[in-house]
């Protein structure tokens, strides 16, 4: 088990490039103040969208009097609104989290600054929350650039002892966070009843979700020998093992199609899924893998 | 089947916590190192797809439990000592004395004697303990050591499978000799008295044979154990041919006779046939019974044979079939070459020269003027002549040639002469000697003077006058020289020829003159040659000057020998019976033929001893030979070890299957 690294959470360098982005969202939500994106929403702002015809009840405000006068017919401006956006990132801080280097959990917490970075910048609602914690400690909703540092100690003071049944924990997030938004769950998916119940209860909500599965390299590649008895760092379950090659192939098969039927549940379900090792870069992961599955831009 | 214990009792107490420790490790599974990962989630998958057969996974978990505690239990068993009655050698040294002559070629044990003295043997060398060294001998009338001390035991087991039967006789002397040496090695005499030069060994001697030999009665043991293993059944079934010569028939004129003496020494009479042939066809047979331990004489006449090979055998088969057969070659190849030197002496000269004795000797004379001349010199040593008589004269040196003087003695050391006496009488003569064989001297009246002739050492004396020997023969390398103590012709005061005794006016004196020249002329007398005895070296003379001569044995195979000296070959190699055909030079021509026989006695006579004298001991057979025990301990560990492969064997298929 590895400490948390106390190594910055967010670089300057790092903070300047994240300024640059913004999030994305692919379903229409509603926010509750006017955002700085433009949504595709119609609604008030002062970017043209279309025309359409007059109903009773809209406001008379937005008819075009020009084409009135020269058509006798009343047609309404429709403009594109802007809106903000909720963004809630959902931290997995059980204790399987607490392993590689540097931990997953360090990786999920960079990651969530740094999308928790790019929120606040668009002053975006954006929320945090650590799984299994939503009702006892529940996140801080965050919004403008002033609230990064609070965001920043927020996510300092998690600890990986949360030991909560995935499904248990998300369900709890769901009836706590009921609303549309996007939704950045970083997890690595380990748990003894599946991952499938928990990742059900998200799409009761009409989140935009992006499923991130972070794995450490002793679970991707494990260099084990000899007779084992592997004990679970969360509920103290224990398998006894002989080390093998046979059996750590074995294991690589398994872990494979443990990986396939996460991205095949997630896929089929309107998920984005994402697998990343905890030693990867977030940088790259923010601006490069991300980007392209459209969450930044 | 005993046991017998190794280990004390707390030993046990702990050999015996283990097996209880091993299962106890099993239920604690104490082996497996704990390790925290983040989840078994993969983990446990993983190892529930090994174990879908979960029964076989159980079985082998205990498969492997089992495993181990049969290791533990091999070893608990070899630690028992478990084993039972066995043979062993006593001692750690051995020394195997192997007959290998002809008797042990007899069937009576199957195959034969010599391979059930392998057997013991092969038997023996497996008993011996690691570190015990053996020294194998082979003896029949020569010992030779087949393998030096070793303790290679595989070493010992070919040079055993590699002994060969001989045709020879046994005689156990040189064999003893070989082993007493290493036992008991040589003192030097000091002063002070006896000094051992090197360390004794002392060892065990096992004697493998049937006993076919002389006692040994001076010979001391020493630090030799002797363990005599008699081979054979003690009733043997064997009829052997002891004798066999080829005769003239003396009664009647140019009649050969051939005899043959046979012996039963099995314990039941017997019948049979014995058959002669000559140059391998059937010329005779005779029935014969012979009775147990008994024995009966055979006659065959020949009428006037020349030459040939004549072969008798014994045509029932017994358990030898060595000594059913025996050879004679028959026949007088050419007639003897002989030069008579004299200054006159028409009684010799007529005696040497009449019909019967020119059928066996060509007879040149020549005056004694004949010996300076270098022809003379020349043909002396290339032996031209079988036989030289000197009539009153010396030659200036001895010719490669049997020799006979008359009135003189041979000029050699050893020879003497005593001073000329007169009237000497003949009182005695060796009637047993071919030379004066039916020579009667008794009618002899006369004998002017003479003198006693004092030959060499070993020397014999055929005329035995009142003063000493009148006649005298020694032999000279290959060769013999007689000399005559007394002149039959001589020259008077006057210079005239006068007879000096009245012996040629007697019958006696042709008969004398043929014997020489029969005798000395090499025509040993009786018409055909039986030969020697496997084994002994034959001393053969070339018709012809010759470098070489290329010897045919029975078996086929070709030897060659190399002269050796003047006209001498010595062909060693007589260790097959038959008949050995001689040819000289490189002509392919046979010239002679010798035979080489058995006739042995001891070595027909099967029946085992049941004692043997070794000095002043008397060693009995002994059958079986101590008794020890046969450990069971050393295949027990080897299983114990083939265990432990096959345990670790499906450790690794658990591990990788």
């Amino acid at each position: 088990m590895t400490t948390s690294s106390p190594a910055p959470l967010l670089s300057p360098q790092m903070l300047e490039q994240l300024e640059r982005l913004e999030l994305v969202s692919r379903k229409i939500f509603r926010g509750r103040l006017q955002g700085e994106r433009r949504s595709r929403r119609k609604g008030q702002s002062v970017e043209f969208a279309d025309f359409r015809n007059y109903v009773p009840g809209d406001d008379v405000r937005f008819i075009d009097w020009n084409l009135y006068a020269r058509l006798d017919r009343l047609f309404l401006k429709v403009f594109l609104e802007e809106e903000d956006l909720h963004f809630f990132v959902a931290i997995d801080a059980s204790a399987s989290m607490d392993f590689g280097t540097p931990t997953k959990l360090q990786f999920a917490k960079q990651l969530a600054a740094a999308l928790g970075f790019i929120g606040l910048c668009r002053t975006d609602r954006v929320k945090l929350e650590t799984l299994g914690e939503s009702v006892r400690r529940p996140g801080p909703v965050l919004r403008g650039r002033r609230d990064l540092w609070r965001m920043l100690e927020y996510l300092a003071a998690i600890t990986p002892n949360h030991n909560v049944p995935f499904a248990e924990s998300l369900r709890e997030f769901c009836l706590r966070n009921r609303g549309q938004g996007v939704l950045v769950l970083i997890s690595d998916l380990m748990d003894k009843q599946g991952f499938e119940q928990g990742l059900r209860f998200l799409l009761t909500q009409p989140f935009d979700v992006y499923v991130v599965q972070v794995l450490s390299r002793e679970e991707m590649a494990p260099d084990l020998r000899g007779d084992l008895k592997l004990v679970d760092s969360e509920d103290a379950d224990f398998t006894e093992i002989t080390a093998s090659q046979p059996l750590l192939q074995r294991y690589q098969r398994n872990l494979a199609a443990f990986l396939q039927s996460a991205k095949d549940y997630c896929t089929h379900r309107g998920m984005t899924y994402l697998m990343s090792a905890s030693d990867a870069s977030v940088e790259q992961m923010v601006t490069g893998y991300l980007r392209t599955r459209g969450l930044v831009r | 089947m005993t046991l017998l214990n190794t280990l004390a009792p707390w030993q046990w107490v702990l050999f015996a916590a283990v097996p209880v420790a091993i299962v106890a490790l099993y239920f604690l599974k104490l082996r497996r190192q704990p390790l925290i990962v983040p989840s078994t989630y993969l983990w446990r998958r993983t190892v529930e797809d090994l174990h879908v057969n979960a029964l076989w996974q159980r079985l082998r978990r205990s498969l492997l439990l089992a495993l181990q505690l049969l290791l533990i239990a091999l070893a608990m068993a070899a630690c028992l000592r478990p084993g039972w009655r066995g043979q062993e050698l006593p001692g750690d040294r051995f020394i195997f004395l192997v007959d290998t002559s002809a008797s042990m070629s007899a069937t009576d044990v199957q195959p034969t004697r010599l391979d059930a003295a392998k057997q013991r043997l092969l038997a023996l060398v497996d008993q011996m303990q690691s570190g015990d060294a053996a020294l194998l001998v082979s003896f029949s009338d020569e010992a030779r050591v087949e393998q030096s001390f070793t303790d290679n035991r595989s070493l010992l087991r070919q040079k055993i499978n590699r002994m060969r039967p001989t045709q020879h006789r046994s005689d156990l002397q040189e064999a003893l000799r070989v082993a007493a040496g290493l036992a008991n090695p040589g003192r030097i005499s000091e002063d002070v008295g006896d000094i051992q030069v090197a360390g004794a060994l002392p060892a065990t001697l096992y004697l493998f044979t049937d006993g076919g030999f002389e006692s040994v009665p001076d010979f001391a043991l020493g630090n030799l154990t002797p363990i005599y293993v008699p081979l054979g059944t003690p009733q043997p079934d064997n009829v052997g041919i002891m004798a066999f010569s080829v005769e003239r028939n003396p009664e009647k004129q140019g009649r050969i006779e051939a005899f043959a003496r046979l012996e039963n020494t099995g314990t039941a009479d017997v019948t049979g046939e014995l058959t002669l042939s000559i140059d391998g066809e059937l010329a005779d047979a005779s029935q014969l019974r012979i009775a147990a331990q008994g024995e009966a004489g055979v006659q065959f006449e020949l009428g006037s044979l020349q030459q040939g090979v004549l072969q008798i055998s014994w045509q029932r088969p017994d358990h030898l079939a060595l000594d059913n057969v025996a050879y004679a070659v028959a026949g007088v190849p050419r007639r003897a070459r002989v030069l008579l030197v004299t200054a006159g002496n028409e009684a010799l000269v007529s005696a040497a020269t009449t019909a019967e004795a020119q059928a066996t000797a060509e007879v040149t004379v020549q005056g004694t003027e004949y010996l300076a001349t270098q022809e003379y010199r020349d043909a002396a040593a290339a032996a031209a002549w079988d036989f030289v008589i000197y009539d009153r004269c010396v030659p200036p040196a001895m010719p490669e040639a049997n020799t006979w003087f008359v009135g003189q003695v041979p000029p050699l050391t050893g020879w003497s002469r005593g001073p000329t006496e007169p009237l000497p009488f003949i009182i005695d003569t060796d009637r047993a000697h071919p030379l004066t064989q039916l020579v009667d001297m008794g009618s002899v009246r006369h004998i002017y003077d003479g003198f006693v002739i004092k030959g060499p050492a070993g020397a014999a004396s055929l005329f035995e006058s009142a003063s000493g020997p009148l006649l005298v023969i020694a032999s000279r390398g290959g060769f013999e020289d007689a000399a005559l103590g007394f002149e039959i012709v001589g020259k008077s005061a006057d210079g005239k020829l006068i007879p000096k005794t009245d012996w040629p006016a007697r019958s006696s004196f042709p008969l004398f003159v043929m014997n020489v020249l029969g005798y000395l002329g090499g025509l040993q007398g009786s018409v055909a040659v039986v030969g020697g005895q496997p084994g002994i070296p034959a001393a053969l003379q070339s018709r012809a000057p010759a470098e070489h001569l290329d010897i045919r044995l029975p078996s086929g195979k070709v030897s060659r020998v190399f002269r050796k000296n003047q006209n001498a070959f010595v062909f060693a190699d007589t260790d097959e019976l038959g008949v050995y055909e001689v040819s000289e030079g490189s002509a392919a021509e046979v010239t002679q033929r010798f035979a080489v026989n058995l006739l042995d006695r001891r070595e027909s006579n099967l029946a085992p001893r049941a004692a043997i004298e070794l000095g002043f001991e008397t060693v009995t057979g002994q059958v079986a030979a101590a008794v020890s025990r046969r450990e069971l301990w050393k295949p027990l560990l080897l299983l114990a070890l083939g265990v432990l492969l096959f345990e670790w064997y499906v450790f690794n298929r658990r591990i990788f299957g």
